[in-house]
């Protein structure tokens, strides 16, 4: 019974996932190009991009772009959900607009960060802001700099995360007991102390939750840094899911291309294998 | 108290602030002309105010197809994804089986495979069976991701349901599927209808596959076309911004629909503890 309710699933799961993953692996021992038939050589792949110096700017922009985002988010979250516990009119009005970035298409949002930072055509929004008040007098090219093109898309990255973290936050703040904040109070807590010893011990494992979740999305990004700056200015930008398709769908080299993704495995095993713990562990 | 009550309301200032300044930028520069984008008059407010970005891009370009295409592709998956997700995520919440914990867990891993690392096999696999370049193929991926997400939510949902209602329907000699069907399904509509939303959110954004997989201008979604339009060889971001605005309103709308349901099945999936 239980079989044949699982089974359109199971079909899902085997022809659609695990089979494309053998696929994946397999793939990445060959030196796979378009248009030619695959041949087998063994660890050649890893062991090139292992000594690619664009590759190890990948694996050093994915981190930047990883620990800043997350961290941010993190950061803001905390932040929101404070805001939102203190109000108590229109909360859920707040609370659902404050949400809009997040359901909005990822392209939409990059595309238009893209251009506020960007100085053409016109001048975008910080151009214009930052000419406005008197801070400088002629448009910058943000999008342009190796600096400006990675704090770009770590910000539309940040803009779009962080109101997850927040409904999170504010979700768990709201479960953390009253009595404990009043015994705080009774011993003459400050609002600062009952931040620190009450709400963030509260928080602990959803804090833990989201920046594993928020790890596993940010670290396998494409769609923001490929919309703004399609890796560059140079390669200045680029990280793993841009680089892996820049390989195959450029270059043409599929085998390597996959071969990059593949170098994010151990680190996606680790991190689902904590992630699985923590919310398993609440489902029962 | 007086402070932090001043802090408060800075502080949501700031983020509804933070949060608007982008939808303003989509939506002002989407009534912009040309000229007024080009030359940078009046950034802040579009003055004149005009439809001719919104006339263009529905008479000029390909987004009707565009659009017509990530609503049909949408809709498909979110009839597979509720089908498939409503038996899976009923059955790991109600039925007695071995390894029932297992499957559990898989789906959560399931849900967590990035499809960064999917992207080329599936290519391959799609290319094989010859659903490329056609929708089709978006057909078939796009459950990859949204199946194991909802799955995971009904998993939830059917779990809170009282299940004396299930066992009176049994004893009054319902066979499951019509226990399923009469009286659970019903019940479990709200969830069913958040976690269809949530699969046509998903669908309806998807980027990475839609590039890949499709080719023809003919077949892509909106997403994909939305980059065109700025690596054509005019720069048409005012169209471009109002295919934005047409592209976020149908989502928004349905979003605050369910907005209460969507935050508790969200809190109740990832942060219950």
């Amino acid at each position: 019974m239980a079989f044949l309710f699982l089974l359109p699933l199971l079909v899902l799961v085997v022809a659609l996932i695990a089979y494309p993953i053998y696929r994946a692996v397999s793939l990445s021992f060959t030196d796979k190009l378009v248009g030619y038939p695959e041949r087998f050589v063994g660890l050649k792949n890893y062991i090139y991009l292992l000594h690619d110096d664009t590759f190890h700017g990948v694996v050093r922009n994915s981190a930047v772009f990883t620990v800043g985002s997350v961290s941010l988010k993190v950061l803001t979250g905390l932040g929101m959900a404070l805001v939102l516990n203190g109000v108590w009119r229109w909360r859920n009005f707040f609370r659902g607009l404050l949400l809009l970035p997040w359901i909005t298409s990822t392209v939409i949002i990059a595309l238009t960060w893209r251009w506020m930072f960007d100085s053409f055509p016109g001048r975008g929004f910080f151009n214009s802001v930052l000419i406005d008040l008197g801070v400088m007098s002629r448009p910058i090219a943000f999008m342009a700099t190796p600096e400006g093109a990675m704090l770009a898309v770590i910000i539309a990255n940040w803009w779009r995360g962080f109101p997850f973290f927040g409904v999170c936050y504010l979700a768990g703040m709201q479960s953390v007991p009253l009595e404990l904040y009043d015994a705080a109070s009774v011993d003459g807590a400050g609002p600062w102390h009952r931040f620190w010893h009450v709400t963030l011990p509260g928080l602990k494992h959803i804090i833990i939750v989201t920046i594993l979740l928020s790890f596993i999305w940010t670290i396998n990004d494409f769609n923001i840094v490929y919309v703004m700056t399609r890796g560059g200015p140079g390669t200045a930008t680029q990280v793993f899911a841009t680089y892996s398709y820049e390989v195959a769908f450029n270059q043409l080299r599929w085998g390597r291309g996959v071969t990059v993704s593949i170098f994010l495995v151990p680190l996606l095993i680790v991190g689902i294998a904590l992630v699985s713990r923590y919310l398993l562990r609440d489902k029962d | 108290m007086a402070p932090w009550k001043a802090l408060t309301v800075v502080g949501l200032g700031a983020f509804v602030l933070i949060v608007l300044v982008p939808f303003w930028w989509i939506a002002s520069m989407s009534f912009k002309t040309y000229e007024q984008i080009q030359f940078a008059v009046s950034i802040y407010v579009p003055r004149p105010f005009t439809w001719e970005n919104y006339t263009g891009l529905w008479i000029d370009t390909r987004f009707p197809l565009w659009l017509r295409n990530s609503l049909v592709t949408a809709v498909v998956v979110t009839v597979i994804t509720t089908v498939v997700g409503s038996l899976a995520g009923y059955a790991v919440a109600r039925l007695r089986f071995p390894g029932r914990q297992s499957v559990a867990s898989l789906i959560l891993i399931l849900y967590l495979v990035p499809p960064a690392l999917l992207f080329i096999p599936l290519y391959r696999v799609l290319a094989e069976l010859g659903a490329t370049n056609h929708l089709t193929s978006l057909f078939l991926s796009y459950p990859t991701f949204t199946v194991p997400f909802c799955t995971w939510l009904l998993i939830g949902f059917f779990k809170a349901l009282p299940k004396e209602l299930e066992e009176a329907a049994f004893v009054d000699g319902a066979t499951r599927m019509t226990a399923l069907t009469r009286v659970l399904l019903p019940l479990a509509a709200p969830g069913i209808v958040a976690s269809a939303i949530f699969a046509f959110t998903l669908s309806w954004n998807e980027f990475l596959y839609a590039l890949v997989f499709i080719q023809d201008e003919r077949m892509i979604t909106v997403p994909v076309g939305l980059n065109l339009l700025i690596y054509g060889d005019v720069f048409h971001w005012g169209q471009l911004m109002a295919a934005s605005v047409i592209t976020t309103v149908p989502v928004v709308a349905l979003y605050m629909f369910i907005h209460r349901w969507m935050v508790e099945g969200l809190a109740a999936g990832s942060v219950k503890g």
